[in-house]
């Protein structure tokens, strides 16, 4: 098994299953009212902002310069 | 086990540890991690991090049955969470979840969660615990999720509802604020939110009651991948929308002062004069608000540090700074008054501000209408303000507004009967307790206004 080095909390270990079951309706349920504001045309414009998308993307391109320090 | 220099945070993880070797940052890694740093490093998992500029980059310097030893890139000054601005504790907490989706895509999990595991680089919050990626084990829960919620999702809630000075917490709680706090310290109507209620008060609940649980009986949890996504997923989405309800004190504080355009087109023209002559490649800029009079330097330095005690000044800062894509710009919250202590076990695990500025030594500090606050505000002596700035700077260029300075008026007035005790607050006694430490290079009066900008030098630190 691997190394537990800090206390991950027994409590939180078990309460991810149903916390993931909510995360799961609320995305669901947001997808949804995104899917008919589109539909009648309420949709907001996505905003510009700072932040970088939820995916990192796999990069193929040869293009850094890896090992440089 | 810890053979060499081992740097005083590294303790914890027994996958390896930091030293510092002649300056450069290294890492020892121990035979127990092998196999992930192999398949780290194999699969290219490692390599894209690096690409996409969210891990620290290493390169592998020497290999043996014993350890491996890998250096990595030196990041000139570190800042903690508890220096962060609210944007740029969201951008932290966004990485850690785009790094820990990233992993389940690619059979790797972080194990730890922990917000000293990022710092800002380069414009941009990087992580740095190169070893804190694990193999992802079939429909286990992640190790690191109450880690999460404790140094990110907490504080950032607390922040949201009680305004960004919560975000200090973290330097009381080195390993997160405990569930139970967040959960009695949020309102009710919190309660309401499935997503707060599950993720906060019934977790609350559960380690609660799990807490005397010392041997371990309570069955072993398991959660699907895509669960898992679902909670990264979700927690995602809620923090990107997350903002603070207060409005900035300082945001537009350059609409408000007395300066007239004429005299702020002069402040600068004298600063970026005087920075001609340093030439400095690293400079801090104490008080600097949203880092206007950086922004108007000239020349290019290669590390400016801009810290102001609002957290609003900070975070328009690093909101302009991202949307410029700017990378010599290190903004981060300071109070003169009180810097951050070092914290953590022997006082040794997290550095206090003074501490790194001093082996920052940046070449040229800027005090540019700070010293009145400090002075009248704070209650602070000129020799004792000398002292702060001349621990770690080697020039100094200082503003000094005049007694008839309306925010000096304004200051005093404040202090209603006890205004005769602040008699000490002018040029003489200024110009008397700074010559202690400092030699006056020069010195300019702005026209149009009672402030005297100057440039000092420190008499001993070697420049």
């Amino acid at each position: 098994m691997h190394f537990l080095y800090f206390d991950p909390g027994l409590g939180a270990m078990i309460i991810q299953a149903i916390i993931a079951a909510v995360a799961g309706v609320v995305l669901f349920s947001k997808n949804l009212m995104y899917k008919i504001k589109m539909f009648f045309g309420m949709a907001k414009p996505q905003e510009e902002d700072v932040f970088d998308d939820i995916d990192i993307k796999d990069s193929e391109i040869e293009n850094d310069s890896s090992g440089k320090s | 086990m810890q053979a060499k220099n081992a740097h005083s945070a590294s303790f914890r993880d027994p996958s390896g540890y930091i030293f510092v070797e002649n300056g450069d940052v290294k890492r020892t890694i121990n035979p127990i991690y092998f196999k992930q740093y192999k398949a780290l490093t194999e699969s290219g998992f490692y390599k894209n991090l690096f690409k996409n500029e969210v891990l620290i980059r290493h390169e592998e310097i020497s290999k043996s049955e014993k350890e491996i030893i890998i250096k990595a890139e030196k990041i000139p000054f570190i800042t903690y969470p508890y220096e962060w601005s609210f944007n740029m504790y969201k951008e932290a907490a966004l990485l850690t979840l785009r790094l820990q989706k990233y992993s389940l895509e690619n059979g790797f999990s972080l194990k730890d969660a922990s917000a000293f595991n990022v710092t800002f680089h380069k414009g941009k919050a990087v992580f740095i615990d190169t070893l804190s990626f694990d193999f992802y084990t079939e429909n286990s829960p992640w190790r690191a999720y109450k880690q999460f919620i404790t140094h990110f999702f907490g504080p950032m809630l607390l922040a949201h509802y009680h305004g960004a000075q919560q975000l200090k917490l973290l330097a009381s709680f080195i390993d997160g604020i405990p569930v139970k706090q967040i959960s009695s310290m949020l309102p009710a109507k919190t309660k309401l939110s499935p997503l707060l209620y599950s993720n906060i008060h019934l977790l609350a609940k559960l380690e609660d009651r799990h807490n005397e649980d010392y041997k371990g009986e309570a069955k072993v949890a398991s959660l699907s991948k895509k669960g898992q996504l679902n909670i990264i997923k979700s927690l995602y989405d809620y923090i990107k929308k997350l903002e603070l309800k207060e409005k900035s004190e300082w945001g537009n504080y350059y609409d408000k002062t007395n300066y007239t355009n004429k005299a702020f087109d002069e402040k600068s023209l004298i600063i970026n004069q005087w920075v001609g002559e340093v030439n400095p490649n690293t400079l801090i800029d104490v008080g600097g608000n949203d880092g206007t009079f950086v922004r108007k330097l000239q020349d290019d330095v290669e590390l400016a540090l801009v810290s102001d005690i609002d957290n609003n000044a900070v975070d328009f800062n690093f909101k302009t700074m991202r949307l410029n894509k700017e990378t010599s710009m290190l903004p981060f919250v300071l109070d003169v008054l009180s810097p951050s202590p070092a914290i953590g076990l022997n006082n040794q695990e997290r550095d206090s501000f003074l501490d790194r500025i001093k082996v920052f030594a940046p070449d040229i500090t800027f005090a540019l209408a700070v010293i009145h606050h400090i002075s009248l505000s704070g209650n602070v002596p000129f020799q004792r303000s000398a002292e702060f700035f001349s621990g770690f700077s080697k020039y100094l260029v200082i503003e000094f507004p005049k007694r008839n300075d309306s925010w000096v008026q304004r200051l005093l007035n404040s202090k209603a009967d006890f205004k005769d005790y602040f008699d000490f607050y002018n040029f003489d006694n200024f110009i008397e307790a700074y010559s202690e430490v400092f030699e006056i290079i020069e010195q300019k009066a702005i026209k149009d206004s009672e402030r005297v900008l100057l440039l000092l030098k420190h008499k001993n630190l070697n420049t």
